[in-house]
């Protein structure tokens, strides 16, 4: 899921880089003072979700959790991602620090798009619903996800159509356990602290 | 807030086996060859795996193919750098630098005859042939043979190596817990910002 130094050309780095400047600066203006624990958090989340490997065949994958960001925090959700990503990046060498941008803008904008998406629909309903619509919003996530990576290599040079397939078809385990892990994660906002969703709802984005 | 922050502090702690399936990429020099590994951290599949190898400037030398334990051999024939690239696909990417000066030790080593014989360098099954094929045959030799000597180093320290590559790629609880601690700092940045436009806000 992140990909590492040199195997992007520039004009893909560069543009990524951008496009995760633009997302970083609009994230920030939409995260009011009383969601930055909630952002704090959902970094912390993400930057140990990611270490949490699903055996895949020869490979391995981990979890990435940027749909729960997204549905919880919007467009702030470009911030909080970018900084799990940059330890993530400086701590354990997973993608690069060139790339960076790039894999920002890959985990962030479907966190962001799944937010948009769904986050209506998980402050009306029932628990059940939203937890239903939250199991969507994780799986979605992961599949846009695969969906930028393969994008990210094809502007680069590679197949689309092969990078795409081998990255997605990879990732169908991962979007399981992060449908199943989103989706109760929601369930149990809902019950216990239902005011987390409308909380964002008033921050608008 | 509270609850998900133990979640995220005790999955922390939960002993997973914190590797990342990044992709490393190693060479070293084994006689007259240069001796390589490519795979993933966590052991997986560096079988088959094409390595292309290049100088300093960017310029292609050659390239050479895994074996099934994620091995490869390459002749150098100039005393430049050598880059070595192994794409794994799907953004896996490794890459490794050898310096002019290491090559140029291995290059002085080489045989005359081997110099010449560039286009087995391509092709590294040939290559591993005459590598291990040197071994029996230069060991009935009398005396102790020097290269004889250096294969069976290199076979004893291989696995030392590859323990030594693990080792530098593991992630320890003191990173993790660092980089949960950076979070923790930047957002309290966060919240001195934010509270500090409030009160000019509020001036």
């Amino acid at each position: 899921m992140h990909i590492v130094d040199g195997a992007l050309s520039n004009p893909v780095v560069i543009g990524g880089a951008v496009l995760a400047a633009g997302g970083i600066a609009k994230g920030l203006r939409c995260l009011p003072m009383e969601k930055i624990p909630v952002a704090g958090t959902l970094s912390a989340t993400f930057f140990v979700a990611s270490l949490v490997h699903v055996p895949a065949g020869p490979s391995s994958l981990h979890l990435i959790l940027n749909g729960l960001a997204g549905l919880v925090l919007g467009w702030a959700a470009f911030p909080a991602l970018f900084v799990g990503l940059l330890l993530q990046a400086v701590f354990f060498g997973f993608g690069g620090v060139t790339v960076l941008g790039v894999n920002t803008f890959n985990i962030a904008m479907p966190a962001v798009i799944v937010g948009c998406l769904l986050r209506s629909r998980l402050q009306s309903g029932t628990p059940e619903a939203a937890a239903v619509w939250g199991a969507v919003g994780g799986g979605l996530a992961v599949a846009l996800t695969t969906f930028f990576v393969a994008l990210a290599l094809a502007l680069t040079g590679e197949q689309f159509y092969n990078a795409a397939k081998l990255v997605f078809l990879t990732h169908i385990p991962v979007m399981a356990i992060e449908a199943f892990l989103t989706g109760s994660a929601i369930y149990l906002t809902r019950k216990v602290k239902p005011e987390l969703f409308e909380a964002v709802a008033g921050a608008g984005s | 807030m509270i609850r998900a922050f133990v979640l995220a502090v005790s999955l922390a702690l939960f002993p997973v086996p914190g590797l990342a399936h990044k992709v490393v990429i190693s060479v070293f020099p084994s006689g007259s060859q240069i001796e390589g590994e490519v795979g993933f951290t966590n052991g997986g599949a560096g079988a088959g795996t094409l390595v292309e190898v290049f100088d300093g400037d960017g310029g292609k030398l050659g390239e050479t193919v895994t074996d099934d334990d994620g091995f490869f051999l390459y002749t150098p024939t100039a005393p430049v750098a050598h880059v070595f690239r192994a794409d794994l696909g799907a953004g896996h990417v490794a890459k490794t630098e050898m310096s002019a000066a290491d090559v140029a030790a291995i290059v002085g080593k080489a045989p005359a005859s081997q110099g010449s014989a560039q286009a087995a360098a391509a092709t590294p099954g040939a290559a591993a042939t005459i590598a291990y094929a040197a071994g029996p045959a230069t060991s009935v030799a009398p005396g102790v043979d020097a290269d004889e000597i250096a294969r069976i180093v290199r076979d004893e320290m291989r696995p030392l190596r590859q323990e030594i590559a693990a080792y530098k790629e593991k992630n320890d609880l003191q990173n993790i817990l660092g980089g949960i601690g950076y979070i923790l700092g930047l957002s309290g940045v966060a919240f001195y910002l934010a509270a500090r436009r409030k009160l000019q806000a509020a001036a």
